[in-house]
């Protein structure tokens, strides 16, 4: 098995309309795989297609080797399958530290939910001191960490990540960054969708451009160069 | 706070009012039949605070288990006490024909659910081999006597309906504080983020309408042998649905006792105070003061209650530590 997740000729869209065609990506263990790519490429379609949120027209994904077309959501989280959404999705009405509890109803992670919830409170202090606050009233950056958070009580093996930094201040996008760069130190395979190239660059290990539903760009991180990356993406060459 | 007023108002429901309305069979009737609205209320309010799902069938229920149970006893010679559980289940089976309105949300499943309900007072009004059709189904066997005791009577009644009432609670109580009710409480917020850390939203709705409908389809049974007559008009009748809507929210439904309570003080000063009044459309007050409860406190009688309490504490040490 060379490879954690892969997706073989995956296509999904909602309705008449068709959002991506015959993706075929791969995701390698304990490596960080940035999507890189325009509004409306298909990128976050893509991330939930891959959770099974949205049940895919054709194709075929592989988690550990094992298709995971048919299986329902829960059981792909219960597998360490995880995602942490775009615009964060929290409970807003509940406390923070019941978000987090939230994040450990996956059957196999409840067990080890206080020693998770303390390295989650450990990452990020700042969530500690709000325990009993309603999530609804933290602020952004506090509320990605929260998500990020959620995130990793569900013990993921794989984390896909999607637009972490939208809406933050750069200062708060550096922060959230190195909490990135720290679980991929801890060898945590990390699939990141972003628009902030730049920084999604940084920490990557290998690249993917997606435009209107095609993959325009697959390359390990040493052999992209920036420049030319930017003229695809904003179609600035053939 | 909520558990403390729980358990004074069952305390005085068990020692109380057998106590001192036990040999006035009237009276006691009259909050039995509270206590069957309670029932209703409770099991409507946990499908709907839980759950997030407001229902208008509930009737379906009521009437299902009470026919369920009433042509058990009657043409298969089962105990009462065994048929009560199983008016229930049928309560519960019947409410599987009902899930396809789950895929609807809000008003939509509301409407659906009403529709439902209406279906399945037809069929009892058709289906005349079983249920006597309109003629309805006279002498259903009364509660029997058991270990001694005569559950036949009203006073027997009442401690069986008190039962039934305090062992719902209970259950509401328990699935509130486990791991699905804070999914369930989740689910209010974001149905989608509930998904994404792999909650199966669908099933647990499935699981809160069989125990909501289970339970009102035992009150039903209850009442079929409490009251020995039962016809599809009554049986359906929408007020099973309406009154322990009413009461639910008059007492706060979002909270474990608030429909207890709020089905004995609207049942009780209806059935007491304003049918001595306004002896035809007396319920025309109900409207009035469900709206009023609405206006002044949105969320029921109960908060208003705790509030008094809590204040009163706060109160309390505020002056001591004046004193000091």
């Amino acid at each position: 098995m060379k490879y954690l997740l892969e997706t073989e000729k995956l296509s999904a869209g909602y309705g008449a309309m068709e959002v991506f065609w015959d993706l075929s990506l791969t995701f390698e263990a304990g490596r960080t795989t940035t999507i890189v790519g325009p509004n409306g490429a298909g990128k976050s379609t893509f991330l939930k297609t891959l959770m099974g949120l949205i049940e895919p027209r054709a194709g075929d994904i592989r988690f550990k080797g094992q298709s995971y077309v048919k299986e329902p959501t829960w059981n792909r989280i219960n597998d360490g399958l995880v995602m942490i959404p775009e615009g964060r999705l929290l409970f807003s009405d509940l406390s923070v530290e019941e978000n987090l509890i939230m994040g450990a109803y996956p059957k196999k992670t409840r067990k080890s939910m206080e020693k998770n919830r303390d390295h989650v409170f450990q990452l990020f202090p700042r969530l500690k001191e709000r325990r009993n606050q309603e999530a609804g009233t933290l602020s952004g950056g506090e509320a990605q960490m929260l998500a990020i958070g959620r995130g990793l009580m569900e013990e993921p093996e794989i984390c896909l990540v999607d637009e972490p930094s939208l809406g933050l201040s750069p200062v708060m996008t550096n922060e959230i960054f190195s909490i990135f760069r720290e679980l991929k130190e801890d060898k945590m395979t990390i699939v990141l969708v972003e628009q902030n190239t730049n920084q999604a660059l940084k920490i990557a290990d290998h690249v993917y451009l997606m435009q209107a539903g095609k993959v325009t760009l697959s390359e390990p991180r040493e052999a992209v160069d920036l420049q030319r990356l930017e003229d695809l993406y904003f179609a600035r060459t053939a | 706070m909520n558990i403390k007023i729980s358990a004074l108002m069952l305390g005085v429901m068990y020692l109380g009012v057998p106590f001192f309305l036990g040999d006035n069979d009237y009276l006691i009737g009259l909050v039995a039949s509270a206590l069957i609205i309670a029932g209703v209320a409770v099991a409507w309010a946990l499908l709907g605070n839980l759950g997030g799902m407001v229902s208008f069938g509930h009737a379906a229920f009521f009437g299902v288990g009470a026919y369920t149970s009433a042509v058990l006893t009657m043409d298969y010679g089962v105990p009462v006490f065994v048929a009560l559980v199983v008016g229930g289940v049928g309560a519960s089976l019947s409410s599987i024909f009902m899930m396809p309105a789950l895929r609807l949300r809000g008003p939509y499943f509301a409407l659906a659910i009403l529709a439902y309900a209406e279906i399945f007072k037809i069929l009892a009004t058709e289906a005349t081999g079983l249920t006597g059709g309109a003629g309805g189904l006279l002498s259903i066997p009364s509660l029997p006597v058991f270990a001694g005791v005569d559950f036949g009577t009203k006073l027997g009644g009442y401690i069986v309906i008190l039962n039934i009432v305090t062992l719902m609670l209970i259950t509401y109580y328990f699935i509130r504080r486990s791991s699905y009710g804070l999914a369930l409480k989740a689910m209010h917020d974001s149905e989608l983020a509930t998904r994404i850390v792999g909650v199966p939203a669908t099933y647990l709705k499935v699981v809160m309408l069989l125990v909501s409908a289970f339970m009102t389809g035992a009150v039903g049974a209850f009442n079929a042998h409490y009251i020995n007559f039962l016809e599809p008009d009554y049986a359906f009748s929408g007020t099973w649905t309406v009154f322990p809507i009413v009461a639910a929210i008059f007492g706060g439904y979002r909270t474990l006792s608030g429909p207890v309570l709020g089905a004995l003080f609207i049942y009780l000063v209806d059935q007491l105070v304003f049918k001595n009044l306004i002896p035809q459309g007396h319920q025309l007050i109900l409207g009035v003061m469900l709206a009023g409860m609405i206006i002044l406190s949105p969320s029921g009688l109960l908060p208003v209650i705790t509030n008094l309490f809590t204040r009163k504490k706060a109160d309390n040490k505020r002056g001591e530590a004046q004193h000091a």
